[in-house]
């Protein structure tokens, strides 16, 4: 019963768009994985969200935008995780001399910048307007917003604040 | 003039070496059918099995509920109580799973995706509460079985005075509520600051570029 032509179908789209970009994945890990391990997980890791995004795609979005979303929001996830284990090792391993030895310069120049610096500089990189990339990290909260601990709130706002989930 | 010379050093960049490349396009086939979300993230099945139990006791909760009005039993406040409670319990896990939307968690935008975890976190270790009325309602009950086989005597005498009844089921309650905050909660509450702290951070970044 098995249809050859299944194969054909949106799946065979989504592996051609993977391989075809897994350049561009291969590239963010470079920000984020300090070792092969870390580099393998979150390669994994990003290809099979992305994939999943494309699958259950309903908006207007592109697959590429898709895929850009994918890798920012897992290497989110990826340092979250990093940051819960502080035991874990921060120096970069690689086999290769070579790689090792780029990722060390690469690292020494790119400096000691935040994640959030890290996902722009990727994107630069990858040729993106400032349109784009605000359009992938989405509205970023004023800085001058007064912390919500310390105010007293009114009933309502706070029933609305549990009632509605956002 | 540094981003230039990064970005320079960027494009030359070296390929990762053949032995230490992550995943081979062969290996693409399964990568793209894995969840890509760790358990701690991945509450789904969590609260789908929630749901599914919920469910299953509130159809059993009918149906005490039934006995306990045509014969007239001095239970019914309780059940209508548990009745009250597993509906809440029901809904509150379905509007969470629905809120999560977990196939298109990943499709969201940066904010707006920490945003979605850190809720769905948050209203998660929320639900433990519920879990523990319930948990202190079904211990009653059990203990009532085992002192219903041991010691009717004590059995009779616990439910003719309401008052104690409810006493032990706010006990219970609370003592499950407690052992939760020692045992489950501190786990996904670790994980909800660090994601609010990483959030915080981004929104907090230096203005100058």
């Amino acid at each position: 019963m098995n249809n050859p032509q299944k194969k054909e179908g949106p799946d065979q789209d989504l592996r051609s768009l993977l391989k075809a970009q897994h350049k561009r994945v291969y590239s963010i890990c470079r920000f984020f994985a300090n070792n092969y391990k870390e580099h393998q997980r979150l390669f994994a890791n990003i290809i099979s969200a992305a994939s999943q995004s494309i699958r259950s795609r309903r908006g207007e979005e592109s697959k590429q935008v898709l895929l850009l979303r994918a890798c920012i929001n897992m290497v989110a996830l990826h340092s979250i995780t990093l940051e819960m284990e502080p035991a874990v090792d921060r120096s970069i391993q690689f086999k290769s001399p070579d790689y090792q030895k780029n990722m060390l310069q690469f690292r020494e120049r790119m400096g000691n910048i935040s994640d959030f610096d890290k996902m722009r500089l990727f994107l630069e990189f990858e040729k993106l307007s400032p349109g784009e990339i605000a359009d992938l990290t989405g509205p970023l909260p004023s800085r001058n917003v007064v912390p919500k601990e310390g105010i007293k709130k009114n009933f309502i706002p706070y029933l609305k604040e549990k009632l509605i989930w956002s | 003039m540094e981003l230039k010379n990064l970005q320079q050093y960027w494009d030359n960049f070296p390929e990762i070496s053949m032995e230490e490349r992550p995943v081979l396009s062969s290996d693409l086939e399964k990568i793209v059918v894995r969840n890509p979300l760790s358990d701690a993230f991945y509450l789904k099945k969590k609260i789908l099995f929630r749901i599914i139990a919920g469910g299953l006791l509130l159809l059993y909760n009918l149906y005490q509920l039934r006995e306990q009005y045509t014969t007239g039993g001095g239970d019914l406040d309780r059940q209508v109580v548990i009745f009250f409670t597993l509906g809440y319990f029901v809904y509150f896990h379905t509007r969470l799973l629905l809120f999560a939307d977990y196939p298109a968690l990943l499709a969201l935008r940066l904010m707006p995706f920490l945003q979605k975890v850190e809720t769905i976190l948050d209203k998660y270790i929320l639900s433990f509460g519920v879990v523990s009325i319930l948990c202190g309602f079904y211990a009653l009950a059990i203990l009532e079985k085992i002192l219903f086989w041991y010691k009717p005597g004590a059995l009779l005498s616990m439910n003719n005075s309401g008052i104690y009844k409810w006493l032990i089921i706010i006990f219970l309650s609370v003592s499950f509520y407690i052992l939760f905050l020692h045992m489950i909660i501190p786990k996904y509450k670790k994980l909800l600051v660090a994601v609010r702290r990483y959030k915080n951070g981004i929104a907090a970044r230096p203005q100058k570029k």
